[in-house]
């Protein structure tokens, strides 16, 4: 189950310009089989023994997304970092599980990890500047994922970030390729830290705060593109933002968070239309007080 | 900041180490049991109840000679840290003030200063204007004043950009008053380092210098001079460079010990300390190298 | 391009240091008040003899003037004559410069290998007691100054063990490798100290505040290996201040040549220095100054290059 779900995938080119190396087969939403299992996850910190995430449990298929939110300090990220398996020294996993494609994270020795890193799940982040290295150009940023994760050559690689980048709708994707990122805007960089992202074919893509300090507008575009990517390449997405007008837009399923507890988790429509818990409430409200009427407002005048 | 650095243990040491030498400089020629220039017939024999540390090639007693060259190493180091501190600091502060030419100009000459082999210049100057510790030491003080240059420079450059200062001036603060609460803490931090450095370079500098014979007369005992004149004998008393040697380096490790001090304890981990248990999981966060 | 940016822009900032060097060197004789006169004539020449042989020298034209001819000459590679000898200065030095250069550069890469090999490994296990060693070793070698290590090894390897030999030199085209390398490594041991303990300092600070940086968690979530994200993306990063640090450091390098040459009896440059001021040999030491001063300009700017192409983003604005 686990691998004909891996290889519809791995078939599907994200970037729908480049060759397909395997025939499609079928769309990749009908695998039952979750991409993420995520089983009561508790997370404690070593340094003073507290619990910081206290038991949080989601499942993610193909083509579906799951919204996390939360004020800061409510472990999202914490969480995320747990099933890229990169959590902050002196933080562990106490409990739970995690299933990355079928696989438990906590059994993994750190070269599958690596393995399954970029191939199998990858991430993009608030303030994407920083997780590009300064000193390289961006475009061979990619190719290298390209390079070590699919075993291209230099030449092809260069030819495939390229396209990575013009399939996250840069316009001269030539030019940005050979740009540093002291040279790219915000939105820019998040395009490209996407394609970095997606350039091994993950299936899981965690996207943490990734248009929180973008504008409205490009944050608009960057989530137009991960419904693309979602819709084409069949990639499951972990949405994690403190915003839910993000949230609202792009999930099938939300976890509102508080903190370390789940509060609150169902279908969007039911949580965001029929909230039980106070805390969901609160933050709805407070949406519409400060969030939606401006912008409404705004729109009219 | 002087009691901050004392509550340091390595602060204590440092000051405990700078001081024992100090005390050494003022009273060494007077401790000194024996005249530290007569010679005698019993030459380069080892540490005996009569000769502490043995004595040199012409039989004279180092324990003395150490002890009587002590003021030339401490007198020589102070010379050079206080001449940088008057070269570099001042022209570092007043650069942010005098306007672009004074600005564009000194930091050329910084940059100068700082590309000149130091030591090469010391020596050439030294033995060209005179030969004299002072001078081969104010030469030197100019030679090493850069990082004065650049640490009052910079520590000024930002009280002067801080809008704190705009704002407590606005607020009705007197000019007085802001320099003393603000500029004065945020500068004196960085040149009491570069004081406590400069001070460990001048210890080498001027051990170098009298190890050269370059600015003592030679029957004058000096810390560098007893290792030259035992490196000459080191098949007959292979033992004796080793109390000269360690004495320079115990100075100079002193003085880096006190700079690292007083910058942890003025810096932002300084202040972490008096939160213990924040500073306990930020150190354990960095891997418990603080 | 940007290597030609960063080289236009090194070399803004190193013509003014050359040209105030030069004039500050040259400035040396007339603060002297050393003359040629006195050093062949001896303390009871008659001023007219003592003016004779100034014009000779042209010492008796306006100090821009000689200071502009001297500048002149310096920028062709004329150092101009000795006061003592009257041999060539650019000759004289040539023939120290090759020892004085094998033990500078051996030094330096003495240096950076150890400095690069100890740093890293404090870097990648910071806390432990293998981190804790190294600093501890580092901060005792960082105080020794280069006169000390130096009899500390002849001590152990010429006096005690007998397996080097205590001074000289032997050119490399003389007496091959292995007698060349006998006789250099210790004086570039003794410099290389310094470097070592800079090196490796700058290095671990670097290295750990780089792996803080996120653009590490970037890289690991792309799946690179931690060996990839090592070496291209951290040791990348990280090296900056280290190699700024050799740079800075180079200028001290060239200095403490008078030391070692001293005790291993090498006649390298810091030596002639050293005995040339001793004689008031003033266009002697003069041409020793302006060849180190030119030796710590080159090696910057080839330092600022690296620094250029290593760490593009950092040097922007510097």
């Amino acid at each position: 189950m686990t691998t004909l779900a891996k290889s519809t995938l791995t078939g599907t080119d994200p970037t729908e310009t480049g060759p397909t190396e395997s025939p499609e087969t079928g769309a990749a939403a009908t695998t039952a089989e979750p991409v993420l299992a995520v089983r009561d996850v508790r997370i404690r910190s070593q340094v003073d023994d507290r619990e910081i995430v206290k038991g949080v449990s989601f499942e993610l298929t193909p083509g579906k997304v799951v919204g996390i939110v939360g004020e800061s300090g409510s472990g999202k990220t914490l969480t995320c970092r747990a099933v890229l398996g990169i959590l902050p020294p002196h933080f562990e996993v106490s409990a739970g599980t995690i299933h990355v494609a079928g696989e438990d994270v906590a059994t993994l020795e750190p070269r599958q990890l690596t393995a399954m890193r970029g191939s199998t799940i990858s991430a993009v982040f608030q303030d994407p500047a920083s997780y590009l290295n300064p000193s390289i150009q961006v475009g061979p940023q990619i190719a290298e994922v390209i390079r070590v994760k699919k075993g291209a050559k230099r030449r092809e690689a260069r030819r495939r970030a390229v396209e990575l980048l013009a399939a996250v709708h840069l316009r001269d994707p030539e030019l940005v390729y050979t740009q540093y990122t002291y040279e790219l805007s915000g939105g820019m960089l998040q395009r490209v830290l996407i394609a970095a992202a997606i350039a091994a074919d993950p299936r899981v893509l965690i996207a943490d705060e990734a248009t929180t300090a973008l504008d409205v507008t490009v944050q608009a575009e960057i989530l137009d593109l991960l419904a693309d990517l979602r819709d084409n390449a069949g990639l499951a997405l972990v949405v994690v933002s403190h915003d839910l007008a993000v949230v609202a837009q792009l999930c099938d399923e939300v976890l509102v968070m508080r903190e370390g507890e789940v509060v609150e988790q169902g279908p969007t429509e039911q949580v965001l239309y029929h909230p039980r818990h106070d805390y969901t409430r609160l933050l709805i409200s407070e949406h519409e007080q400060y969030g939606l009427e401006k912008f409404l407002t705004r729109e009219q005048s | 900041m002087v009691r901050r650095v004392l509550s340091l243990a390595s602060g204590r040491l440092a000051v405990g180490i700078l001081l024992a030498i100090a005390l050494l400089a003022i009273l060494g020629p007077l401790l000194a049991p024996q005249d530290p220039l007569a010679t005698s017939d019993n030459s380069l024999t080892g540490p005996s109840a009569a000769h502490w540390l043995g004595t040199d090639y012409l039989g004279r007693d180092v324990f003395s000679r150490l002890l009587d060259g002590s003021r030339v190493s401490v007198v020589g180091a102070l010379e050079v840290t206080l001449m940088a501190l008057v070269v570099g600091a001042v022209p570092g502060i007043l650069s942010v003030y005098l306007g672009r030419v004074f600005e564009w100009l000194t930091l050329r000459i910084a940059d100068t200063l700082i590309a000149l082999p130091f030591l090469l210049f010391a020596v050439a100057v030294t033995a060209l204007l005179g030969n004299g510790i002072t001078q081969a030491m104010l030469v030197t003080g100019v030679l090493v004043s850069p990082l004065f240059y650049r640490v009052s420079r910079a520590a000024t450059l930002a009280v002067a950009r801080s809008q704190y200062v705009e704002a407590a001036l606005i607020s009705g603060a007197s000019l007085g008053w802001v320099i003393r609460r603000h500029v004065w803490a945020k500068v004196l931090p960085p040149i009491a380092v570069a004081l406590a450095q400069t001070l460990g370079v001048g210890f080498i500098i001027v051990s170098s210098l009298s190890f050269l014979g370059i600015g003592v007369q030679p029957p004058e005992p000096t810390w560098g001079g007893l290792l030259a004149s035992d490196l000459g004998y080191l098949d007959y008393r292979p033992s004796a460079p080793f109390v000269p040697a360690l004495l320079i380096m115990a100075t100079v490790w002193a003085s880096n010990l006190l700079a690292d001090a007083i910058r942890d304890v003025s810096g932002e981990s300084g202040r972490a300390l008096v939160n213990t248990r924040k500073a306990k999981a930020n150190q354990l966060a960095a891997g418990g190298t603080a | 391009m940007r290597v030609l940016a960063i080289f236009g822009r090194s070399v803004a900032i190193f013509i003014p240091v050359f040209f105030v060097a030069t004039f500050v060197t040259f400035a040396l004789r007339a603060l002297s008040g050393l003359s040629p006169a006195r050093i062949q004539l001896g303390e009871s020449a008659t001023t007219e003899a003592i003016a004779n042989i100034e014009s000779q020298w042209g010492l008796d034209r306006p100090f821009l003037v000689q200071y502009w001819d001297w500048f002149t000459d310096v920028l062709h590679g004329q150092l101009g004559t000795s006061w003592v000898n009257g041999a060539d200065i650019s000759t004289l030095i040539g023939l120290g410069l090759g020892v004085s250069l094998s033990v500078a550069i051996l030094a330096l890469v003495l240096g950076t290998v150890l400095g690069f090999v100890l740093g890293t490994t404090a870097a990648l296990r910071p806390g432990t007691l293998l981190d804790r060693a190294i600093t501890g070793f580092v901060t005792v070698i960082s105080v020794m100054p280069a006169f000390v290590v130096g009899i500390v090894l002849v001590e152990i390897f010429a006096v005690g063990l007998d397996l080097l030999p205590s001074g000289g030199y032997v050119p490399l085209e003389e007496g091959g490798v292995g007698l060349w390398l006998a006789h250099v490594i210790l004086p570039a041991l003794a410099l290389s100290f310094d470097v070592v303990a800079d090196v490796a300092r700058q290095l671990r600070t670097g290295l750990v505040s780089a792996y803080r940086e996120n653009y590490v968690v970037g890289a690991l979530v792309r799946g690179l290996s931690p060996r990839r994200i090592f070496f291209r993306h951290v040791l990348r990063n990280g090296m900056g201040p280290a190699l700024a640090t050799l740079g800075i450091k180079f200028p001290s390098l060239v200095g403490a040549a008078v030391v070692t040459e001293w005790i291993f009896g090498l006649q390298g440059f810091g030596r002639f220095a050293n005995d040339s001021a001793q004689a008031g040999d003033v266009p002697a030491v003069q041409g020793v100054l302006v060849v180190s001063v030119a030796m710590v300009v080159t090696f910057n700017l080839l330092i600022n290059i690296v620094l250029g192409r290593v760490t593009p983003a950092s040097q922007r604005g510097v």
